[in-house]
């Protein structure tokens, strides 16, 4: 009998897997939505030229950036409810501490790809007789984007990686489904294996895109 | 004996020749300029003597060691110092470090006595003052200096030096041609590369020619530029259009 | 209104503070062996014999698109099936010192791409051996330029060593955890600790940029 015996995962193993992925995505996905969407507003309010306004989303950001994950994440799902009357599931949990995470550093990200545009960019706009939104929608954020993207795929990739964390909070995805499967079987190699596998397939190709993209749209001023 | 014979050495990069069928000896004497037109194995056969490129066909031997053996290269290299073109100065030493350094970590020889060595040289080049300073507070003659201090402080029986005031401006060319000129007095072995007419004029014992890999003319300083000049159609063209 | 409430610092903080040690020992033990291996894979990279290139391309790969957890699990389920049994900590630092000797490798790579071939000419003419050259200039010079980068992959690296109490490594997190357990004062435990790393890593930054002001290079 070899050491890697396929029987000691079933045919229910693999739906397990594919549902347990299914999972990882979902909770990858939804807070990398609401991660991206609140971390581009937190980004433009740094860029903001008054300076009071400036430094508020560092507030946010800044524990955000500089706290484990995993404390943020049980300081929601343990924490929250005993000082107000929410009481949130595993999943909306994992979802909304996901995505004050990501916001954070997407709002990092967006800040410093805006400033990365040379300030010449924004007189040449409103020379040109651009109102400052204006100037911003079609001369600055285009270029912005460009170094943004690249970053932040790799941040969406960084992301996914730690939306294994859920796990802690007894979420099946795929890392919990891994752990499970491991103790009943005794094959950490043959379950951790395919784990790595269905993560590493899912996270390679994005890497490659974004190494791509930052070759493809890198330029110099 | 000669300190370095060159054997018959050829050498190409991919399908372009640069050195064929190349002979010539060097004496531990005199400086020796290599002239000729861009692209004809100047500074290529400067890199084979130190062994910084293999070479294809033939042998060079230094001191009667052979550059093809790699365990040779060691006492080669300290045998025949060499200054670049683009020369660095260690970005995270000071001056006076990235001249001791050489010594004090490959001679073994006591901090002290190097760093003495160091201000010799240092004040012999007009430095004394910069000893403390990294290399981006320097300019590209004052680094140009220092990197050829920092040659000699190994002792070095030859200096070889490949165009070294090409990157220069017409000031600072003169600061390092004026420290060559005073130490080609000292008796202080040089081989260069150079377009400084006046230089070579001046300072060459012996002056090379070469065209396209090979050795167009191997004289005397005096004679190449009276006699050798007129002789040679290729020689005065060139010599004519460099401006001399 | 909910009253926050510390009282438990009295009979715990001395747990807590363990906790801290344990993470400070973890990380600087990573920090180590991170670095080093991360050394080790960026020379491979550069390195002109191809298996040794493909080994630090697919070690770095496989690191980077895997979840650290799921790396911690491997390890703490994987090695005694190899008859290799060590306690929670050693296993946690094994799992994250490799973790962490990813990034430092394409770290210090840029760091050595950074440094020309005219300063190997250089030293080379100079009469230093391959060896020495690495030693005393190219790896000198690009540590300093990697330098910033370095520390901001260690504030991950202690970030990420949070997650080690998922194998019941008793550090910070680990004995907030316990703590909780007893106390059942989630919120004020974990907004706790999450000052703390803060703080930490607040002052690991201010450090760095004071030790960086002093070794920056202009190349």
């Amino acid at each position: 009998m070899s050491f890697y015996d396929y029987a000691y995962l079933t045919s229910n193993d693999a739906m397990q897997f594919v549902k347990a992925t299914g999972v990882t995505l979902y909770i990858t996905l939804m807070s990398l939505f609401f991660g991206t969407v609140l971390g581009v507003l937190l980004g433009l309010v740094r860029c903001s030229k008054n300076r009071v306004v400036r430094t508020l989303p560092l507030l946010v950001i800044e524990p955000l950036r500089n706290s484990p994950l995993v404390t943020q994440l049980f300081l929601i799902y343990y924490g929250l409810p005993m000082v107000s009357r929410i009481m949130l599931d595993p999943y909306p949990a994992a979802i909304l501490a996901l995505s004050l995470n990501t916001a954070a550093f997407m709002g990092v990200l967006v800040h410093n790809s805006v400033s990365a545009v040379p300030d010449g960019q924004w007189e040449a706009g409103l020379a040109l007789g651009h109102s400052r939104v204006s100037t911003f929608c079609h001369v600055i954020a285009r270029q912005a984007l460009r170094l943004l993207v690249p970053q932040a795929i790799t941040l969406y990739i960084s992301q996914l990686q730690c939306s294994s964390l859920v796990a802690l909070i007894s979420i099946m995805d795929l890392t919990k489904l891994g752990q499970n499967l491991a103790l009943r079987t005794l094959r950490p190699f043959l379950v951790y294996g395919i784990v790595f596998l269905i993560y590493y397939v899912i996270s390679s190709p994005l890497a490659a895109l974004a190494r791509r993209l930052e070759k493809k749209l890198a330029f110099h001023y | 004996m000669a300190m370095i014979e060159v054997k018959n050495v050829a050498k190409s990069f991919g399908t372009l020749t640069v050195l064929k069928n190349f002979s010539v000896d060097f004496t531990q004497e005199g400086v020796t300029v290599l002239l000729g037109p861009s692209g004809t194995g100047k500074s290529t056969l400067l890199r084979c003597i130190n062994g910084l490129e293999t070479i294809d066909e033939g042998d060079i031997l230094v001191n009667g060691r052979s550059v093809k053996e790699k365990k040779n290269l060691r006492e080669i290299r300290l045998d025949c110092g060499m200054v670049f073109q683009r020369t660095v100065l260690f970005p995270h030493l000071n001056v006076m470090r990235n001249l001791t350094m050489s010594p004090m970590k490959l001679l073994k020889t006591p901090q002290a006595e190097a760093e003495e060595k160091a201000r010799f040289y240092l004040d012999k080049g007009g430095l004394l003052s910069k000893e403390k300073s990294m290399h981006n507070e320097l300019s590209g003659g004052e680094q140009q200096r220092i990197a050829i201090a920092r040659a000699l402080m190994m002792n070095p029986k030859a200096l070889l030096l490949d165009e070294i005031t090409s990157a220069l401006d017409p000031e600072m060319t003169s600061e390092v041609l004026k420290i060559l000129e005073n130490l080609a007095a000292e008796g202080v072995c040089m081989l260069c590369v150079t377009h400084e007419m006046q230089f070579a004029r001046h300072v060459a014992s012996r002056i090379l020619f070469m065209d396209k890999g090979s050795l167009v003319a191997d004289a005397g300083g005096e004679e190449f530029f009276s006699t050798i000049r007129k002789e040679n159609k290729r020689i005065s063209k060139f010599l004519h259009f460099i401006g001399e | 209104m909910y009253k926050l409430n510390f009282n438990f610092l009295n009979k715990y903080g001395g747990m807590l503070l363990e906790g801290m040690w344990t993470t400070l020992a973890l990380v600087v033990c990573c920090l180590a062996i991170g670095f080093v291996l991360g050394t080790v894979m960026a020379l491979f990279k550069q390195s002109k014999v191809k298996p040794l290139r493909w080994f630090a391309a697919v070690w770095v790969d496989v690191l980077r698109n895997t979840p650290f957890l799921v790396q911690i699990f491997f390890f703490y389920y994987g090695l005694p099936v190899l008859g290799i049994n060590t306690d929670p900590l050693a296993t946690a630092i094994i799992a994250l010192g490799i973790n962490t000797s990813a990034p430092n490798c394409e770290i210090i790579r840029a760091g050595l791409m950074a440094v020309k071939k005219d300063y190997y000419e250089c030293a080379a003419a100079l009469g230093y051996t391959r060896f020495q050259t690495l030693w005393y200039f190219v790896l000198p010079i690009s540590l300093r330029v990697a330098f910033k980068s370095l520390v901001n992959n260690f504030v991950n690296l202690v970030l990420t060593s949070s997650v080690c109490f998922s194998i019941t490594v008793v550090e910070t997190m680990g004995a907030a955890k316990i703590i909780v357990g007893r106390v059942s004062r989630p919120f004020e435990v974990y907004l706790l600790i999450l000052v703390c790393y803060c703080i930490f890593t607040y002052i690991v930054s201010f450090a760095a940029k004071l030790i960086d002001k002093k070794i920056r290079i202009k190349l």
